[in-house]
């Protein structure tokens, strides 16, 4: 299964992806989300999954059963908008309360033994070589922290620049 | 001179970002300055709350670190602050941030730090400092530990160069600390801590491991 979880709006959304996605789980922006309360429920109340039962409760879940995740969101400051931020925050029941020692540093073990490639698509008339830069570390980040590989990371100004380029 | 301490942690209580406020607070206090204490715990400031933020000379943030990055809730504050900062002229505000994180290693706050340095460019904000802490999840077990002391050695060093710079209002390099702890303890002691959690809420150690 691929995971895509991206914050446009329904219409461009339809422009990027025309035709029904086959194996492909969509996580998208109702306006319902809430954020994560920093509360670690899911490592030790509910394990794997979120306490907060939302649409986005288990995408630890979702996460454990991907073989690729894809990312589109706005650059904001080099990262992640708010809403796709949201959606990694209220993922971490992917991973271990425990750590391991990853690249010399400390890291989260893994909960599931699946793996997964990354791609992720940044977008935004305005992003700055600074931001590119940060943002590259960030997903570069996210995949030591994951424990996944990635596929691909893209900067685009504009929606139409995306067009066929994502699958 | 008008300093705003901001709380970026969704915790109501008990949050290691509270923690490094308070110690923070004393260090700045030895001054004629008003210091006003936010808690951003959700995802929107009324326009009453960010106009006192632009009365400020000072912005100072801590916040914990969330998938390498800001808390998501945080992020949308500074979204809808960057818009209003955008609305206005004068913004001789300098920034300063604390991240804490779960993991040993205080450097593994780096980007969050990156990111808020962007956020004040993009803001027309001048950036002071950030400290990157890491071992974060400790500080709440040592509010009876003296700042200096034991584990909180290094913390009193950079907080007291970051209070130094807020009241000069000077920039200066950012600033990656540790407890005074070994990481081998720190590690054993965080997943005690887990196992010790988790038993409390009427599940088993096993349970840890649960796979949907």
């Amino acid at each position: 299964m691929k995971l895509l979880i991206h914050d446009l709006e329904s219409k461009d959304f339809k422009k990027i992806f025309p035709n029904q996605l086959d194996d492909t789980m969509v996580i998208s922006d109702n306006g319902t989300i809430h954020h994560c309360i920093g509360c670690f429920g899911c490592w030790i109340k509910t394990p794997a999954a979120c306490v907060i039962r939302d649409k986005y409760g288990d995408m630890g879940e979702y996460l454990s059963k991907c073989k690729e995740i894809i990312i589109i969101s706005k650059c904001y400051y080099g990262g992640f908008s708010p809403f796709v931020k949201n959606v990694l925050d209220r993922s971490i029941s992917y991973i271990h309360p425990y750590f391991v020692i990853r690249n010399g540093e400390m890291h989260h073990r893994r909960r599931y033994k699946n793996h997964i490639d990354m791609k992720v698509c940044f977008y935004g008339e305005n992003i700055t070589e600074k931001e590119k830069q940060t943002g590259e570390k960030l997903v570069k980040a996210n995949s030591i922290n994951l424990d996944c590989d990635i596929s691909s990371i893209s900067f685009v100004n504009s929606i139409e620049e995306m067009e066929g380029q994502i699958l | 001179m008008k300093i705003a301490l901001i709380n970026g942690s969704p915790k109501i209580k008990d949050s290691a970002s509270d923690c490094v406020l308070q110690e923070l607070k004393v260090f700045l206090e030895q001054q004629d300055n008003i210091i006003f204490e936010h808690h951003f715990r959700k995802p929107q400031l009324s326009t009453e709350e960010m106009k006192d933020l632009v009365e400020c000379v000072a912005l100072v943030f801590a916040f914990p670190l969330y998938v390498d990055g800001i808390p998501s809730h945080l992020l949308n504050c500074l979204a809808e602050l960057e818009s209003f900062l955008l609305t206005l002229n004068k913004k001789e505000i300098k920034v300063y941030s604390l991240v804490n994180c779960g993991f040993y290693e205080g450097h593994q706050n780096k980007l969050a730090i990156e990111i808020m340095e962007n956020w004040c460019i993009k803001s027309g904000l001048k950036w002071g400092q950030g400290v990157g802490i890491g071992a974060g999840g400790m500080l709440p077990s040592l509010n009876n530990v003296p700042i200096g002391n034991g584990p909180k050695k290094n913390l009193e060093k950079a907080l007291k160069q970051i209070a130094n710079n807020i009241l000069k209002s000077t920039s200066e390099e950012n600033i990656f600390i540790t407890a005074n702890f070994p990481r081998v303890a720190y590690k054993f002691a965080a997943e005690m801590g887990w196992r010790q959690s988790i038993k409390a809420n009427g599940l088993k150690r096993k349970d840890l491991f649960l796979r949907k």
